[in-house]
């Protein structure tokens, strides 16, 4: 796996540091660059973690149709439309027409319609499903759903469901009723003729409702309760019946009438079951935990499920509440009428480790040359080569992209983890069963202490081959410009001899790729991973938080001209995971 | 604040208003606090509220009104862990990280639940949180804390699951037992009111099943590798056949056994009944006459041919080629499962099942996939173990609901006893309610003499001592005892047990809870809510205190979420002057 570089995000926390890298939930609050946005009024980066969401329009993705979010409530948030899924496989289902009827006279029925012959039914071309096997079919092929919204409404758990509302509504009401006249009872004229004595202070009023509370077995006289009572026969035998004097539910369909057609659990889906002999034939999980009603096994009893609407999002940060990203609301297009990402704004950073390079060249050269038993030899040399060991040093470069159309000074800090109050002990590594007990992670990283510039954006066509980093004027940081191209220039002799490592490297266009370097313990293990704070300062001409001049020329030159430049600086934290460390004894 | 109905200090009382307040608030539903009607007019757009049903790994949602759950969705992802378990570290430090990979691993499935499976705005949604009576404080400390903070809804309300599953077969009073993944509990609930010192409990649940299942799989399924060559398919099958390797048997392959191909057989006959929990074979013969000397000690011959050769010749993977448990290393889980595996055997008549498995990685060598046969007595006798009782802290399904019947007050036990409803997924297997009522009346049985009483040595005239009979007291029950939603009812005796047993509503069981909070949400009622601005306004309490916010965890405590756990017991007779509470806190929800 590459070196990866994730950005942290705050998450409206407080304390803006990040969690130690080592902890197991350090990767939740870090995120890689394209996924972050950023808020320009609050001047804060932004995650999907913590943004909020509004819906700012539905659409179906099968049929890329609008839907009117008045209706999506309706549709239970389904196409409405004639977009339909595979209950088996998931695959869009289409409509086919049936086969035209056999004139009899042995020649090919000349077709009567362009549309094709009803009944119309729906057909899976992945898995040959169709809906004519559950009785499904059509006579138009067209509105699929609204034919079929009468089976839906007739659904037995909905209407069951309203049943069990008719059956509660009156209970609540009068309970609601009653319970107005308990807390209000001195403002209520009608209880105050109930109660003789007016209930002045909220302890007398407490201590009556704990009275009230129905002790068991002791029926209460409530007039209300006794003509809802109409507890059958058991009740007049039996003194316990009907304790709670709430009047008996008759289900619609019960589970004894609804198991005699074969489900819900009953004698005839266990024989059902000890006969099995085909797993396919019983319905996963997924296929039937959506049904809330009692339903066969049978994977050959599912029905078309109608394709789930999606919804383009906008964001919003959670503090300003300032649209991060907004979508158009067409549901065909792709493009954003506000997008504040992350990306346009921080320094991409990507890491890579030169030696792994190296041997990813060297073996994949050696593959070429060797037959393809030897692959399996070179790629275990290649994983050995291209691993980080125990007790070793290695370079690791860092390529940074400046994204702003001004020059950045960045400047990169790795966090030391060395607060032992505020640092958990490394019991949580990668590995923690076999952790070592040392506080201190099993490496040390040094990467350039001083700032370095990097050249602003600019559209390529600006660039000029040859001189890289003196186009800019950007040579006020001598030492780093020599050091960069010094060590730029041995970059293709590294390994003859001892090359700086530690410093800028490289500096081309808006990118300037600095070396670091990792040192690992002998008894290391884990991941190479820290905690590394970036923090740039670039010129802003205006006060208004838009650092992105939407001036296309240069903007650097227009910046220098007039006004005394307000400097600005912001920092941003990222971890930088290179890699996992093969320990001592596997190492060879 | 809406919360009308909530004596504020339940401890206090006075004698003198007994009967004006009982005319006062008659309506049994209206005194129950679980059940106590909020806001009767909501204000625009937000009638529906969304109904969120979070387990441990299977959560439903929807919006109230609807009968069926809009989405249901592992938790994270059918491959990974459930979200929580039974066990915490026991070290501060990693229960602090466990709790932020938690925290981390809820703001996920919470946001998805509003933005991928409802598409809608969380800001105008008040929610309602299917409350399992045993879920961790911590848990629902945290879910609150991201629904207010993170995704900001105008409130929060906990009801009680397994009185939403009542209310889903148009009940209130009733013994619900909820099967779910991690544990089986127990509740009597008394008009809408849980009786939560009665609640009883069991890791005998989902979980257990798997791991079960997993275990016999391992040592008595069969796995045939794919041909390496498709040539070589010829061979037979019986001498491809190998021992189950245990990479095969993925978290996602084996729920899928349970899902699709177990079910729950008839019960055992007693007289074959074993007590498989830690008993070897030949241990005590004396009490388990099913397992006579003779046929122990065939058995280790009779499991040389994988115990199934002689019985099914029709089974062409039957003959094992390698005798797959080695008579040396038959170390003492092996051999008690080897006795139930006998026992099984004998007792099933399942038809032997093969389903295709993606094979090891390091035995990628063939075509296409492995094989896996899974034995027709496995798909049929792995929730024996959900049965099998003995166990102080593991009773059986059917133990805890006699236990938490037991515990009931007397004039209410023919109530509860009569009006069992089962809820929760894993009692979704095919059958098992037939099997648990079945258990029920087994248990209640009067226990069988043993052969050989054990005279008392010190007295010999007395009388031998009486058998310990645990459920004594409830055997004048036994003809009273119904499952509501038993898909087949006996004919009971009472004709209360027969107006009862079956007659709910077909809902399934796993769905029933989130049924019942939908019906909730229509009714304009549900739990105890907690709003917006009572959170925000102790959470800007808290921030105010001290800006640390390592501590927030403990301040936010202050916030009193509603929770059975957290109500005020009355400790003997209540005081003459009640201390005000600091904010009403009902028992329960």
């Amino acid at each position: 796996m590459p070196p990866t570089v994730d950005y942290h995000c705050p998450c409206l926390s407080r304390s803006a540091l990040p969690p130690p890298p080592h902890l197991p939930s350090s990767s939740f609050n870090f995120h890689a660059l394209n996924e972050l946005f950023f808020c320009e009024e609050c001047d804060a980066v932004r995650c999907n973690r913590c943004v909020s969401v509004e819906v700012s329009g539905y659409y179906c993705p099968n049929c890329l149709f609008e839907v009117p979010s008045a209706s999506v409530r309706a549709e239970k948030n389904r196409c409405a439309r004639n977009c339909f899924m595979c209950p088996d496989c998931r695959n869009t289902l289409s409509v086919v027409p049936s086969d035209p009827p056999d004139p009899g006279d042995g020649r090919m029925a000349i077709p009567i319609s362009t549309i094709g012959e009803p009944p119309f039914f729906l057909y899976c071309n992945h898995c040959r499903w169709d809906s004519a096997e559950v009785g499904i079919t059509f006579e138009k092929p067209t509105g699929l759903a609204a034919q079929l919204q009468k089976f839906e409404d007739s659904a037995p758990d909905s209407l069951e469901f309203e049943r069990l509302k008719e059956h509660f509504e009156p209970v609540i009401r009068a309970s609601s009723l009653s319970s107005s006249t308990t807390t209000a009872p001195a403002a209520h004229p009608s209880s105050a003729a109930h109660s003789h004595r007016v209930r002045t202070n909220s302890i007398t009023a407490a201590a009556s409702a704990a009275l009230a509370r129905d002790i068991p077995g002791v029926g209460k006289h409530n007039p209300l309760a006794r003509s809802g009572n109409r507890a059958g026969a058991g009740g007049n035998k039996d003194k316990t019946a009907n304790q709670d004097e709430m009047p008996e539910y008759r289900s619609r369909v019960d589970v004894t009438s609804a198991s005699k057609l074969g489900s819900g659990g009953g004698e005839i889906d266990v024989e059902y079951m000890r006969h099995l002999e085909n797993v396919g034939e019983v319905a996963s999980l997924e296929q039937r935990w959506m049904n809330s009603w009692a339903t066969p096994l049978q994977a050959a009893e599912l029905k078309p499920l109608r394709i789930p609407l999606h919804s383009k999002r906008s964001k919003r940060c959670p503090v300003c509440a300032h649209i991060l990203i907004k979508p158009e609301q067409k549901a065909q297009s792709v493009r954003y009428k506000i997008k504040l990402v992350a990306s346009n704004y921080l320094p991409a950073i990507t890491a890579a480790l030169p030696h792994q390079q190296d041997a990813v060249g060297d073996s994949s050269k050696r593959t070429l040359s060797k037959s393809t038993a030897a692959a399996a030899v070179a790629a275990e040399e290649e994983r050995s080569a291209a691993g980080i060991h125990a007790g070793k040093t290695y370079p690791f470069h860092l390529a940074l992209t400046n994204m702003l159309y001004d020059p950045i000074q960045v400047r990169l800090t790795v966090q030391r983890v060395h607060a032992p109050a505020a640092l958990p002990p490394s019991s949580g590594r990668a590995s923690p069963d076999k952790a070592p007990t040392t506080r201190r992670p099993p490496f040390a990283v040094s990467l350039p202490s001083s700032s370095f510039p990097i050249a602003a954006f600019a559209e390529a066509w600006e660039y000029e081959d040859d001189e890289d980093d003196d186009m800019f004027g950007l040579d006020d940081d001598d030492e780093f410009g020599i050091a960069g191209r010094v060590a730029g220039r041995d970059k293709d002799a590294r390994g003859a001899g001892k090359v700086k490592m530690v410093g800028v490297l490289e500096k081309k266009a808006n990118v300037t790729v600095v070396g670091g370097e990792v040192v690992i313990g002998k008894e290391a293990r884990g991941n190479v991973k820290f905690n590394m704070l970036v923090s740039y300062t670039y010129r802003s001409d205006d006060p208004a938080p838009s650092e992105s001049n939407d001036a296309d020329g240069p903007p650097s030159r227009a910046a220098v001209a007039n006004k005394p430049p307000e400097i600005k600086t912001f920092a941003f934290y990222t971890v930088v995971d290179l890699g996992p460390i093969i320990p001592r004894e596997e190492s060879r | 604040m809406s919360v009308p109905s909530t004596p504020q200090g339940k401890s206090s009382l006075d004698p003198k208003t007994p009967t004006i307040a009982r005319v006062a608030t008659s309506s049994a539903v209206q005194s129950s606090p679980h059940y106590a009607t909020t806001r009767r007019h909501s204000l625009y757009g937000v009638e529906d509220r969304v109904i969120i049903d979070a387990g441990s790994r299977i959560w439903k949602v929807g919006f109230s009104g609807e009968g069926r759950p809009r989405d249901v969705f592992y938790a994270g992802g059918a491959e990974e862990a459930p979200l929580w378990n039974l066990s915490r570290p026991a070290d501060a430090l990693e229960k602090a990280e466990e709790e932020r990979i938690l925290e981390f691993r809820l703001e996920r499935c919470l946001r998805s639940v509003f933005h991928d499976s409802l598409l809608t705005d969380p800001k105008a949604r008040k929610v309602i949180l299917v409350e399992h009576a045993l879920l961790p404080l911590y848990i629902k400390d945290i879910m609150a804390r991201i629904l207010f903070d993170n995704l900001q809804v105008p409130s929060v309300s906990f009801a009680p699951s397994h009185l939403l599953s009542l209310l889903a077969v148009g009940r209130i009073t009733g013994l619900v037992v909820d099967c779910g993944h991690l544990e089986s509990v127990a509740l009597p609930i008394f008009a809408a009111r849980p009786l939560f010192p009665q609640l009883r409990t069991t890791p005998l649940a989902g979980a257990r099943l798997t791991s079960h299942l997993r275990a016999l799989l391992l040592l008595f399924g069969t796995y045939l590798p794919p041909p390496t060559s498709l040539s070589a398919s010829s061979i037979p099958a019986a001498n491809r056949s190998t021992r189950v390797p245990q990479e095969v048997l993925t978290d996602a392959v084996v729920e899928e056994i349970k899902a699709r191909c177990c079910f729950v057989g008839d019960g055992l006959n007693d007289d074959s009944r074993v007590d498989t929990r830690d008993a070897t074979p030949g241990a005590d013969e004396s009490s388990e006459p099913d397992l006579p000397p003779s046929e122990s000690t065939q058995s280790e011959s009779d499991f040389s041919f994988a115990g199934r050769s002689s019985h099914r010749a029709s089974s062409e993977f039957s003959i094992i080629s390698n005798p797959r448990i080695p008579a040396a290393d038959n170390h003492r889980g092996e051999s008690h499962l080897e006795a139930l595996a006998m026992l099984y055997t004998r007792n099933s008549t399942a038809t032997e099942l093969q389903m295709r498995v993606v094979p090891p990685v390091a035995q990628q060598t063939g075509t296409g996939r492995g094989t896996l046969i899974i034995p027709g007595w496995i798909r049929e006798r792995t929730a024996e173990v959900l049965f099998e009782g003995g166990d102080v802290d593991e009773s059986s399904i059917a133990e805890v609901v006699l236990d938490a019947l037991v515990k009931v007050p007397v004039d209410l036990r023919k109530t509860m006893a009569s009006s069992i409803l089962v809820a929760g997924g894993t009692s979704m297997l095919p059958g098992f309610i037939p099997r648990l009522q079945h258990e029920l009346v087994r248990a209640v049985a009067p226990p069988q003499a043993p052969l050989r009483q054990p005279s008392r040595t010190d007295r010999p005239d007395r009388p031998p001592l009486p058998q310990y009979d645990r459920y004594a007291c409830l055997r004048p029950m036994l003809p009273y005892f119904s499952i509501l939603n038993n898909p087949n009812p006996p004919v009971a005796t009472k004709a209360r047990a027969n107006a009862n047993g079956g007659k709910a509503p077909a809902f399934s069981p796993a769905t029933m809870a989130w049924v019942g909070g939908s019906l909730a949400g229509a009714l304009k009622t549900g739990g105890v809510e907690v709003n917006r601005e009572q959170w925000d306004s102790v959470d800007a309490a808290n921030h105010d205190g001290d800006g640390n916010m390592d501590v927030s965890m403990e301040v936010e405590q202050q916030i009193v979420l509603p929770d059975w756990t957290r109500s005020p017991l009355p400790a003997g007779a209540p005081s003459a002057n009640p201390v005000p509470q600091p904010s009403p806190v009902p028992v329960g929800a």
